[in-house]
């Protein structure tokens, strides 16, 4: 069994609004990401998937607060540390994250290399102008980054590079689990294969021993993660392999978001477009039941009410529909009665 | 639209700057037709008289009597006459006189008054007595005369025939008149100013043409703006080449010396409010120029716009249809900045003495003007410019915060 | 250094094309007014005279001193060789001193006093608004509405304000000049220091309205550079928020000197309406002796000098801000 780097316990973190409202936004997530294995994490905008990975760097920023659950990181865990610990140890040097538009997250008037001293030495105080340069030289290199973009100011580097450069920088001092949150969404299409095939090679290269990767578009995930987790308003809905997700999708909302895109992919092609109605549900009052119910092509009345918890197959698939929990149970029925015969 | 007006009203800034000025605006409209005297009308001989309630003592002579009996009335009118100041100036005529000052106590008035009496003398060599303040002495001597009689005043009139004082009338120390039965009162809440005119009054009128010199101007600014600026946006290239070059030439060169020199050059004798509003309007536009370009600029690359111009509409109808509409919150906000601006940019040109004709009407600059030439702030009048810098301050400040307000709802970005 | 080349000579061009302007504009606006600009003048000068004769010869005098009676363009060059020789001609108010003689003291005083009260305002007013972004509560509320007021309030309305609390009423400082009336300009010690509590007043004035006006600004900017990405993926990579406030106020500020390229106009007027009040011996007070007393040359060099100066504040900022912009070097430098 390899080490488990990162290990989430029923997370639950919300929002405190201006008018003094509690928005969950994270409810009760539990994952899990081994040495040397990636996670996926797809949904659209607005679930919950940002907010996830602020939580688990512990990043928790007002009007962001902590509500339950444990965040354990290479063994250690980092639930209600002291917030300057947090920063010195285990920001960008256990975890570290890549942010959304990652573009816009060099400072414009800073050289790279002045921003790569600045982060080293706030980990490491110790360390050299020299020994800086020479670890951030090696790093750039070795991630196919030219060194020379490390004198220049990201005024004079491309989107892609850019991208490049903030993916480098997150990993310069090796952290264990590294969350790249929509890496590739603002890039082409070309940029956009750059962008994974550099992420993929951290792992092998040995700068991080985990990556999530966190997306909208579902199938992208099929060639990039070891795992897939879908989420939906907050909730995991679905889990699974990268293969069993992509290619069984068990959650109306999984098989929704594999059925609206256009993949060029082997296998796939057979499906029909279609788009997912509506709109998730407004996270200020959740409804008690399913909160996809009302976008579901398989609902009934009761899905709306009744609570549904989150259902554990073997290996870690699992799913949180009741529709489908009913099938599952008919299924077994139905094979047991055949064993039975 | 509805909507955007309830949430405009929905401001607080804006409300309690839209309150201000409103308020303002309806003194300006309403207090002529309460107080009808012309406002440069000169009512007083002298100058800078202090705020009060003016009595006509004359008519309070004729005015029927009430008597009152007041317990302090005594110590009130020797207090009047006799004050700390005088008290101490007293004390110290009899120090340097000799008197030892054991012997006075200034609290004590009968006893003060009493060595003042017998030893008072103004042609006493004291030392280190200047001429002037031989004459005060002199002059405070005076005024205690009666000071703690108890009997009336005599009224006498001139008889025509005998050409002798006859007694008319005894006015008793507690004789007291109802001023609303005194035939001649007049408030001057705000005192005179230097000419001898009612500054409140005056204030008024000079609130209304400032306003109204700040609404043509900034009128004039905005259409100039605004033209230039859908111009320049629109049309681009060369157009756009040369406007953006004229602003900016205009940015850098102060704008108030071009306000200065085409003040001064007009000359004195053309220069009546309207003038002063069309040239303050003409040298004001760069601002709005390049906020209406900014945003015409965004908006000509929307889909709507380009919807029109594959229907083939013209250029004049894409630019009303299209675009005037979006960019109508800019306007009305920059029309604000524009008036606000004028009426300071006047009130500047005024002290300057470059404002509109002197004769006419006063604003607010001009009142600012005449205060300071004949050196209020120095003198300690201050009812001559204070209150008009506080109207400055009031119409701008409501405007600004017109204007905040009203940002923050079509920018709910800056909203906090 | 090369790369500044392309930016420097941008500006520089920039600054002779809007000298240039501003030139023909100072002495074509007056010269476009109808009437006879000699003739208003003489009227006034010949008040006191009855003799016909002596007022034409003093009109024919003049006319001849300004050339009005050649064509306008020959009066042009006569007018820029006459500046370039610093020949601004007579003063009329001031007979027979010089315009470029009054001039001369009065730019020392306002240079004195109003570069010095513009940056020091401008420091102070950035500072009180990147503070009042970054530690927000109370500071941040109690410093807003007083910044709106006063940036609100006309900058001669804080003169006089200043004025009568300290002048007046306090008496702390003088109220008016430049020095005792009763000093003649020299070296001593006791001239020094009166010149220094005469200059109080004025530069506080100029000093509390700069910062007003910054102050806002600022904290807008702060605000939004606060919430940039940036910001966030720095805090992301563990850096401590004491250095993340250094770059935001670095960045911060780079609008800000822009911002007060464009406003050095509108601050150099309202100084010199703060001269004004406080009747300090500059250019504010020149120009406000000029057009009492009518007194052409006077107000035509005074605007011409003034129109120096902001055009070169403004070239100075500019350049300053190529200089600290880091991404000016670079985009230039390909």
């Amino acid at each position: 069994m390899s080490k488990v780097m990162l290990e989430v316990k029923d997370l639950t973190t919300k929002y405190i609004t201006r008018f003094q409202e509690d928005i969950y936004a994270v409810d009760h997530v539990s994952l899990e990401v081994e040495e040397g294995k990636s996670l996926g994490i797809a949904g659209e905008s607005g679930c919950g998937k940002s907010t996830l990975a602020l939580s688990l760097m512990g990043y928790y920023f007002p009007p962001l607060h902590y509500t339950s659950g444990e965040i354990i990181i290479d063994g250690r865990n980092i639930t209600g540390m002291d917030p300057d610990d947090v920063r010195k140890s285990i920001l960008g040097t256990e975890i570290s994250y890549i942010p959304q538009s990652a573009m816009n997250a060099l400072n414009p008037t800073q050289k790279i290399i002045h921003f790569i001293e600045d982060v080293i030495q706030a980990h490491e105080p110790s360390q050299t102008k020299e020994e800086i340069h020479e670890l951030a030289r090696g790093c750039f290199e070795s991630l196919g980054l030219p060194a020379s973009v490390l004198q220049q100011y990201p005024v004079e580097l491309s989107g892609g590079m850019k991208q490049r450069t903030v993916i480098a920088t997150s990993v310069i001092l090796s952290p264990k689990v590294l969350i790249a949150d929509e890496p590739s969404s603002a890039l082409d299409v070309t940029s956009q294969k750059m962008v994974i095939k550099m992420l993929k090679n951290l792992m092998e290269k040995g700068f991080i021993k985990s990556l999530i990767f966190i997306t909208h578009e579902l199938p992208l995930l099929y060639n990039v993660t070891d795992d897939i987790m879908v989420m939906y308003a907050g909730q995991i809905v679905e889990k699974g392999t990268a293969k069993e997700v992509v290619f069984d999708p068990l959650h109306p909302y999984a098989k929704g978001l594999m059925g609206s895109i256009i993949v060029a992919e082997e296998g796939l092609r057979e499906h029909k477009l279609t788009a997912i109605p509506g709109v998730p549900p407004n996270l200020k009052d959740p409804p008690s039941g399913c909160r996809f119910a009302e976008r579901c092509g398989y609902a009934r009345p009761e899905c709306q009410v009744l609570p549904v918890g989150l259902r554990d197959l073997e290996r870690g698939r699992a799913f949180r529909c009741l529709h489908l929990e009913k099938e599952l149970r008919d299924a077994y029925r139905r094979e047991g009665e055949l064993n039975a015969r | 639209m509805k909507h955007t007006i309830r949430q405009v009203f929905h401001s607080g800034k804006f409300v309690f700057g839209f309150s201000i000025f409103v308020a303002v605006l309806l003194i300006v409209i309403v207090y002529p037709l309460i107080i009808t005297d012309p406002p440069l009308g000169i009512i007083s001989q002298g100058t800078f008289f202090e705020p009060g309630i003016y009595v006509n003592v004359y008519d309070s002579i004729g005015s029927e009597r009430y008597i009152l009996n007041l317990d302090d009335a005594t110590a009130n009118r020797i207090a009047g006459r006799l004050g700390d100041k005088e008290r101490l100036d007293m004390k110290e005529w009899l120090l340097a006189y000799g008197i030892p000052e054991s012997e006075i106590d200034i609290a004590d008035t009968e006893q003060l008054l009493g060595l003042w009496e017998n030893h008072y003398d103004p042609k006493s060599p004291i030392a280190g007595m200047t001429n002037a303040q031989r004459n005060y002495y002199i002059r405070l001597d005076a005024s205690l005369g009666g000071l703690l009689s108890t009997e009336g005043a005599i009224i006498a009139v001139n008889n025509p025939d005998t050409g002798t004082l006859e007694e008319k009338k005894v006015v008793g120390q507690s004789d007291y008149v109802n001023v609303g039965q005194v035939a001649n009162v007049r408030v001057l809440p705000l005192g005179t100013d230097n000419f001898g005119r009612d500054v409140l009054t005056e204030l008024v009128k000079a609130a209304g043409v400032s306003l109204q010199i700040g609404l043509v101007a900034g009128i004039i600014a905005t259409l100039i703006g605004l033209t230039l600026g859908l111009l320049a946006g629109y049309v681009g290239g060369l157009v756009d080449d040369v406007i953006m070059f004229l602003t900016n030439l205009f940015t850098v060169i102060p704008g108030f010396v071009l306000l200065i020199l085409i003040s001064y050059s007009i000359g004195q004798e053309r220069r009546g409010a309207a003038t002063v509003a069309a040239v303050i309007g003409f040298t004001s536009w760069i601002w709005t120029t390049r906020a209406v370009r900014a945003q015409v600029i965004s908006l000509r690359s929307r889909d709507h716009v380009n919807l029109s111009k594959l229907s083939g509409h013209s250029i004049a109808y894409i630019i009303f249809a299209d675009i005037l509409p979006y960019i109508a919150s800019y306007v009305v906000m920059a029309l604000i900045l524009q008036i606000s601006t004028a009426i300071i940019a006047e009130a500047s040109l005024s002290i300057l003495g470059l404002g509109p004709r002197t004769s006419e009407v006063p604003t607010l600059g001009l009142m600012l003007n005449w205060a300071f030439i004949y050196q209020a702030h120095i003198l300690g009048k201050w009812w001559a410019y204070l209150p008009v810098l506080v109207t400055i301050a009031l119409i701008t400040f409501s405007m600004n915060l017109m204007n905040t307000g009203l940002d923050q709802v079509f920018n709910p970005a800056l909203r906090e | 250094m090369k790369g500044y080349r392309r930016y420097f000579l941008n500006k520089l061009g920039w600054f002779l094309v809007t000298f240039v302007c501003g030139f023909i504009l100072n002495f074509t606006l007056p010269r476009l007014m109808p009437g006879d600009p000699v003739a208003a003048i003489v009227a006034r000068m010949a008040q006191g005279m009855s003799d016909a004769t002596g007022v034409q010869a003093i009109y024919e005098q003049y006319t001849e001193l300004f050339g009005t009676n050649r064509p306008m363009l020959e009066q042009f060059f006569i007018y820029v060789r006459n500046v370039l020789r610093g020949d601004f001609g007579f003063s009329f108010s001031m007979y027979p001193r010089t315009v470029a003689d009054v001039l001369k003291s009065a730019i020392g005083w306002t240079m004195a006093l109003q570069f010095p009260a513009i940056i020091v305002g401008w420091l102070i007013g950035n500072t009180l608004g990147a503070l009042a972004a970054y530690v927000k509560g109370g500071f941040d509320k109690v410093l807003m509405p007083i910044s709106i007021f006063v940036s609100n309030f006309p900058a001669f309305g804080m003169a006089v304000f200043l004025l009568v609390i300290f002048g007046v009423g306090l008496e702390w400082f003088p109220t008016s000049g430049g020095y005792g009336y009763d000093m003649i300009p020299n070296f001593s010690w006791g001239f020094i220091w009166s010149v220094i509590v005469h200059y109080q007043l004025p530069f506080w004035s100029i000093v509390v309205i700069a910062i007003g006006g910054q102050a806002i600004g600022m904290r807008s900017m702060a605000i939004y550079e606060l919430n940039a990405d940036y910001v966030k993926y720095a805090r992301f990579m563990g850096i401590k928020d004491r250095k993340i406030i250094g770059y935001v106020f670095r960045n911060a500020m780079l609008p800000q000197i822009t911002g007060l390229a464009l406003a050095i106009g509108t601050m150099v007027g309202g100084a010199l309406f703060v001269e004004i009040v406080f009747s300090y011996p500059g250019l504010g007070y020149t120009l406000l002796n000029g057009v009492m007393g009518q007194d052409y040359p006077l107000i035509s060099a005074s605007t011409l000098i003034i129109t120096v100066m902001v055009l070169s504040a403004n070239f100075i900022i500019e350049i300053l801000y190529g200089v600290i912009d880091p991404r000016i070097k670079a985009a230039q430098a390909d």
